[in-house]
């Protein structure tokens, strides 16, 4: 890996970038904190009230939250401003720029607008994650650490996956893309609830088409030792690393239509 | 260095022929009307290693996209084109070593950070050896003059600050060629002069071939040795400045106005 160094010197960038203003930094760091927590502790006051939802606990239910928080956030790193800023980026002609580069554009593009300041969500959701298998007396083996940290990268790569076929389209449709991404962005509030609150065809939905249900709901599953999911087979605990990384490689391929689409029309 | 051949590009632009009418505008969600658009019609030329080329015409001639297409950028519809034996399209990340790009005021710079990050980044990125890097941004930062602003966060510079570091951050990695468009669009007299001194120097110094873009006519005259002139995409002339101004000008005197030339062929088209 020669290139490991620039990767690097990217991240190192973006940090610097940011700490130019230090205390737009921590309030930052500060204003997510308040929003993450409320609703992390909004979760738990509902549930203190009503006990359980579908069979799920107070904590087992933030056990999830914590997943979807921290994925996202993993994801967010290398893919929130990318894709948001993709489609103005064609509009405007500005994604010449990474044609002319001797890099990987896709690479040179998540690199060049890595954000910072997703640390302060990672940083809550490993927090909140901690809280729930410490109070939920989860004893993790080495193999069960090692799962969670394949559980954690793949519902990365599928929240990667959203943003990208969320954005993606802007390379044939200049204008219309908000849909997608408003579609991605509700579809990811589904998940705050074990899915089995919902209708099964909801159930199906973010099982088969926007199998966001593997980011959490199949994966918890397996810590939290349950089995009351009689709608789907078992394996489907085990799947999202799997799930992930056929996912992404969907939505490579069809960035590099993306980018061959623009190579040859322009902007 | 740099051959065309039959170079061509066609657009497809949608949408414009449309009805009215329910019917009409059902029909053209499922296949849309569309007009072909010829940007490019088949242009030829070739460009020695260290020739300082002028590229001009009219709005909407098809200079930007003859442009992105030697830079790969564009993949042309027909032709071929070929840029120190490797085609830019086709082959972009060995093209993207050997050639500098600056397009209008788009900035490739960090907004936040002084040039000097930027620098450092395209040393990793170009992988410039430690010495020659050192020996670039020095040649920059003195012939450039930007001693008094290097550390400075470049959302503080002027706008001409700021094109000359874009200018810098482009030949670090001394590319073979430097595509410009428009490189002195909005700056003033001062800022003009001493990015088009620059463009002189360098190109002594190093034997950079550049290409550049303007509509600017003292940018020709102060540092381009050969124009190209195109108009609704095909190449009207081709050939040394000198010879362009003999052949077009009504007298002696008149040749000393490049712009009234310039704009007697822009208003016959």
């Amino acid at each position: 890996m020669r290139s490991l160094p620039l990767y690097w010197r990217f991240i190192s960038i973006s940090v610097r970038a940011k700490t130019e203003y230090r205390t737009a930094f921590a309030l930052t760091f500060l204003a997510r904190g308040i929003v993450w927590s409320t609703e992390f502790a909004l979760i738990w006051v509902l549930l203190y009230t009503f006990k359980s939802i579908a069979g799920w606990t107070a904590y087992e239910v933030m056990f999830l939250y914590a997943l979807q928080l921290t994925t996202y956030s993993l994801a967010a790193f290398f893919c929130f401003h990318p894709f948001t800023k993709l489609s103005y980026k064609i509009q405007s002609g500005e994604f010449d720029e990474l044609l002319t580069k001797p890099m990987n554009p896709l690479l040179y593009l998540m690199c060049r607008e890595f954000s910072a300041s997703y640390a302060a969500n990672v940083t809550f959701g490993i927090a909140f994650l901690s809280v729930c298998i410490y109070r939920l007396e989860l004893t993790l083996g080495v193999s069960d650490v090692l799962f969670l940290l394949a559980v954690l990268a793949g519902g990365a790569l599928i929240q990667a996956s959203a943003f990208m076929y969320g954005a993606i389209p802007s390379f044939w449709m200049v204008r219309n893309t908000s849909i997608m991404e408003m579609l991605m962005s509700d579809f990811r509030s589904f998940i705050r609830y074990p899915i089995s609150i919902y209708p099964s065809s909801v159930q199906v939905i973010l099982t088969l088409l926007i199998p966001f249900a593997f980011i959490n709901f199949y994966p918890a599953h397996y810590f939290l030792g349950r089995v009351d999911s009689h709608l789907f087979h078992p394996v489907l605990a085990y799947m999202t690393p799997l799930v992930g990384v056929v996912l992404f490689g969907g939505a490579l391929l069809l960035w590099r239509a993306g980018v061959r689409r623009y190579h040859s029309t322009g902007s | 260095m740099i051959e065309a051949e039959r170079l061509a590009k066609a657009y497809k632009i949608y949408g414009s022929g449309r009805g009215r009418g329910w019917g009409e505008a059902i029909r053209g969600v499922f296949a849309r009307p569309y007009e072909v658009k010829e940007a490019v019609k088949g242009v030829s030329f070739r460009i020695r290693p260290g020739e300082l080329v002028g590229f001009i015409g009219p709005n909407g001639a098809g200079k930007s996209t003859t442009i992105k297409m030697l830079s790969g950028v564009l993949t042309p519809t027909s032709g071929k084109v070929r840029v120190n034996g490797c085609i830019p399209s086709e082959d972009r990340r060995r093209n993207g070593l050997q050639i500098g790009v600056v397009f209008g005021q788009r900035s490739q710079l960090f907004w936040d950070l002084p040039m000097e990050e930027t620098f450092l980044l395209h040393r990793r990125m170009y992988r410039i050896p430690s010495d020659q890097f050192r020996r670039n941004v020095d040649f920059m930062v003195e012939l450039l003059e930007m001693e008094g602003f290097y550390r400075t966060p470049v959302r503080q510079l002027s706008l001409g600050q700021k094109m000359r570091a874009n200018l810098a951050a482009a030949l670090l990695h001394d590319p073979a060629v430097l595509y410009l468009d428009e490189p002195t669009i909005g700056l003033d007299v001062v800022a003009k002069a001493k990015i088009r001194r620059f463009l002189r120097e360098l190109n002594e110094e190093k034997r950079t071939t550049v290409i550049l873009t303007t509509h600017d006519m003292d940018d020709i005259d102060e540092v381009c040795e050969r124009l190209m002139l195109i108009d609704r995409g095909t190449m009207i002339h081709d050939g040394p400045l000198a010879e362009f101004k003999r052949r077009y000008s009504e007298g002696p005197e008149d040749a000393a106005d490049l712009e009234r030339i310039i704009g007697t062929i822009y208003s016959r088209s």
